[in-house]
């Protein structure tokens, strides 16, 4: 009862500003301190989600590894910006180009100059055009990135189900 | 006392450093020490004297002697798939068709790449590569300039585009500006090449001009042999084409531009074109370099009939280019041999000669050479006739030594060599043939994948005729299907070893692999499989895995799913019976039975025959009776003696009785 409140009081309190048109005052409220980042929340059991999808963050390093793997996150290392754009354009390009074909996250992994994509792949489409999609994909991030590019596909019949939330 | 170890230490160094060159290639998987260590020990350490103490000298290892050390250990995988493949199940090619599907889907997918590169270049220019890779930025494949000048000719000429060149010339010559003599003879260097036709550009798409499609008409379209895409359209040289007119346009001409115009006529088949450009060459009083006799030595065979005036024609350029002080090359020579596979048995008498010669002069024989030896020795029609020993004498020669490509004419050794080996049958050569394949950098000398498959083929199919059956099952496992997808033909001729060393239990797995490779709608193979398996009984176990075997076959002829099933013949519809039979599934033999009826064939009597059997064994009245009646339906000439052996060894009720006597009636009287 008093949490559920609690939070539709804050969002209550949120709102009420912009209904004080007349006064202009600052109104503080507690802060409602509730992580959302990269969970899916306990539903009603139909949704049926990957072990990626289902341990939370703070499982990282416990439970789950790491999906990016490269060294500027090291005492001394730079870059680690750069590293995380790129990776976030190599995965929505895959994303895309492999459209509904992924069965989870790509895990990027740096080795040297090398980068490997690693994915794992539903068996959708025929072999020869995943083989026109990968060598597409290497070429493009090649020369997008001045650096050699592997992809290195699993393929699974469908998604791996982990637990229903 | 330093002195001298010093001293015999370099001495030591200087002699491992030999041995280490000689031994390098062969040994380096093993002992990866001798090659990237360097021992500066002295050589008399422990001779007597155990009081004194011989520190040994550091060793120094290069940089890739960890890398070396873990390529020791690893061998080739024959589970593998090629390594340009995903290595996953299901990405996995398992037919030759797939292989070829998959990596030229990949290649296209690359290509596809590129176009989208080449064409919006701005996205890709930023380079941040320390080094720079200058072949990951975008390239610029179309004209920038595009005023009439002699940079905008030598830019067409730098991107291979002839046509464009051409009308650039042209327009220059018309403009008045006087072009240099190189870049003249650039131009008739890119005409020659290329036969006056542009090239194919791999990523645009294929665009049909009404030249080409002159072109092609007259040419042969070799349907079905996976060669290069250039061999599909052989270019002619056609009258009075741009080279010539340029070159007749020409103001001063040189040594370059005849020779330009000398090797496109020989490359595209003028051959007596080319002998009368270089006439012209000598009465304007100017010398001929080696590309021009390499060219002219080459087209010697097709001006001349006789053996003899061929030899004596490539003896006279030969002597000319003597007199004209040009030094020969390995190209010269093999041009030579390679005329003189056409020159018969004149041929065997000046090989030798030639190579003493190529020896002499100190010019190392490349794969080629060797090629044209055997080629000019081995004729195809005479397969054991002279009792030549070329073959073991030019693998003794070569074992050992590693090759580059020199000659585009290397890649056809070794296929070559195989032939040879599989039609003298000789086993032993085959085997040295493929130790030299594993030498250094030879490997890169097989060729593409069809040289590939034909190298394999021949080398299993001599494995089949002459091994034991274990050896050659175990070069199946390590050659197939990581290296060599066998057609049909080879997988008879592997049930053929199989059934000469009595092996016929491995009949089921190799079943599965012709399942795996594509090849079950092969009805000979299927057949002579199944003829296999049904010709003898066997011991239970196997007559079992030989009876689920059968069921699968069967399963295929019936299938409609997917693709066209194979047709019921009675060899098959037999052999398939009588495996049933033996196996004691009787059930499962009775439906076939039936199938002969709808497939409209008949069974054979000694099926009829093994069918009384195994009815007497279950001593089932009724079924021997439906037996009389099917082989009556068939009007078999074996059904009186059936009706009466059925009469005798079965207690027979009346109903049947009266049913066997109408049958006996209505088949005499048939008769």
């Amino acid at each position: 009862l008093i949490f559920v409140s609690f939070q539709t009081v804050c969002r209550q309190l949120n709102s009420t500003l912009w209904l004080n048109v007349g006064g202009r005052s600052i109104h503080s409220s507690a802060v409602c301190c509730k992580n959302r980042a990269a969970r899916i929340r306990v539903g009603k059991g139909d949704r049926p989600v990957t072990y990626e999808q289902a341990l939370h963050p703070h499982q990282i390093a416990h439970r789950k590894g790491w999906l990016s793997q490269h060294t500027s996150n090291l005492q001394g290392e730079d870059g680690a910006a750069d590293r995380t754009v790129e990776d976030l354009f190599i995965r929505r390009l895959i994303y895309g180009t492999f459209h509904g074909c992924l069965a989870d996250e790509l895990v990027i992994k740096r080795r040297g100059n090398l980068l490997v994509i690693c994915a794992l792949m539903l068996q959708k489409l025929p072999p020869h055009k995943y083989y026109f999609l990968v060598g597409y994909t290497e070429e493009l991030l090649s020369h997008f990135y001045k650096c050699p590019v592997k992809m290195e596909i699993q393929m699974l019949e469908e998604k791996s189900v982990y637990k229903y939330l | 006392m330093a002195s001298s170890y010093t001293h015999v230490g370099r001495q030591i160094h200087r002699a491992t450093k030999l041995v280490r060159r000689d031994v390098k290639d062969a040994l380096q998987r093993r002992y990866f020490g001798l090659g990237s260590a360097t021992f500066q020990q002295p050589a008399a350490t422990v001779s007597g004297s155990a009081e004194e103490i011989v520190i040994p000298r550091k060793k120094t290892w290069n940089k890739e002697a960890v890398l070396q050390a873990l390529a020791s250990t690893v061998n080739r995988d024959p589970t593998a798939s090629h390594y340009v493949f995903q290595d996953d199940s299901y990405l996995t090619p398992r037919t030759s068709a797939e292989f070829k599907l998959y990596s030229l889907a990949q290649e296209s997918g690359r290509t596809a790449a590129k176009y989208f590169i080449n064409t919006y270049p701005k996205y890709f220019q930023k380079d941040f590569a320390n080094p720079h890779i200058p072949c990951l930025m975008p390239e610029t494949l179309e004209l920038q300039v595009n005023e009439v000048s002699e940079a905008a000719l030598i830019e067409r000429i730098q991107l291979r585009k002839v046509k464009a060149a051409v009308d650039m010339y042209d327009q220059l010559l018309q403009a008045g500006t006087p072009v240099s003599l190189d870049l003249t003879n650039d131009l008739l260097d890119l005409i020659s090449l290329y036969g006056d036709c542009d090239p194919a550009r791999g990523d645009a798409p294929e665009q049909r001009t009404e030249e080409m499609g002159e072109e092609q008409e007259d040419v042969k379209r070799r349907k079905g042999m996976p060669q290069k895409a250039s061999d599909f359209l052989r270019l002619v040289w056609r009258e009075n084409n741009n080279a010539e007119r340029i070159f007749n346009m020409m103001p001063e001409r040189n040594r370059r531009s005849y020779g330009a115009l000398i090797r496109g006529m020989v490359k595209h088949g003028a051959y007596s074109k080319a002998f009368n450009t270089y006439t012209d060459l000598l009465n304007n009083r100017l010398t001929g370099d080696v590309h021009i006799f390499n060219a002219l030595i080459s087209a010697a065979p097709e001006v001349r009939e006789k053996y003899v005036e061929k030899w004596d024609l490539i003896v006279d350029l030969l002597k000319q280019m003597a007199e004209q002080k040009v030094k020969p090359t390995l190209l010269t020579f093999n041009a030579v041999l390679k005329a003189l596979r056409r020159c018969g048995s004149l041929g065997r008498t000046q090989a030798f000669p030639v190579i003493n010669e190529m020896k002499a002069l100190g010019i190392a024989p490349s794969l080629a050479t060797y090629d044209h030896v055997l080629g000019i020795f081995y004729k195809a029609a005479t397969s054991a006739q002279g009792h030549t020993e070329i073959l073991q004498d030019v693998l003794s020669e070569i074992s050992g030594k590693s090759f580059t490509a020199q000659d585009p004419d290397d890649v056809e050794f070794f296929k070559d060599a195989m032939r040879i080996c599989l039609a003298t049958k000789d086993i032993e050569q085959a085997y040295r043939v493929h130790s030299l394949l594993g030498v250094g950098e030879n490997w890169k000398l097989l060729g593409d994948s069809y040289y590939q498959s034909i190298y394999y083929g021949r080398f299993f199919n001599l494995l089949c005729m002459m091994e034991h059956i274990d050896v050659v099952l175990k070069w199946y496992k390590e050659l197939i299907p990581s290296l060599y997808y066998p057609n049909s033909q080879g997988m008879r001729d592997l049930l053929q070893a199989l059934d000469t060393d009595n092996r016929l239990d491995l009949i089921p797995q190799i079943w599965k692999d012709i399942k795996r490779m594509g090849h079950d709608n092969k009805t000979e193979l299927v057949e002579e499989m199944l003829s296999l398996m049904a010709r003898e009984n066997q011991i239970p176990e196997v007559q079992q895995s030989f009876a689920d075997c059968a069921l699968d076959v069967k399963a295929l002829y019936t299938q409609t799913d997917r693709r066209v099933p194979l047709s019921w013949s009675a060899g098959s519809l037999s052999s398939i019976t009588s495996i049933l039979l033996a196996a004691e599934r009787t059930q499962q033999a009775w439906e076939m039975l039936k199938l002969f009826k709808l497939a409209n064939r008949v069974p054979s009597e000694s099926l009829m025959n093994q069918f009384l059997e195994s009815v007497k064994a279950s001593n089932n009245a009724q079924q021997a009776v439906e037996l009389v009646q099917i082989s009556a339906s068939f009007c078999l000439s074996i059904t009186p003696n059936l009706m009466e052996r059925v009469q005798q060894e079965f207690d027979l009720t009346e109903e049947q009785r009266n049913t066997l006597s109408d049958l006996e009636s209505s088949t005499a009287m048939s008769d």
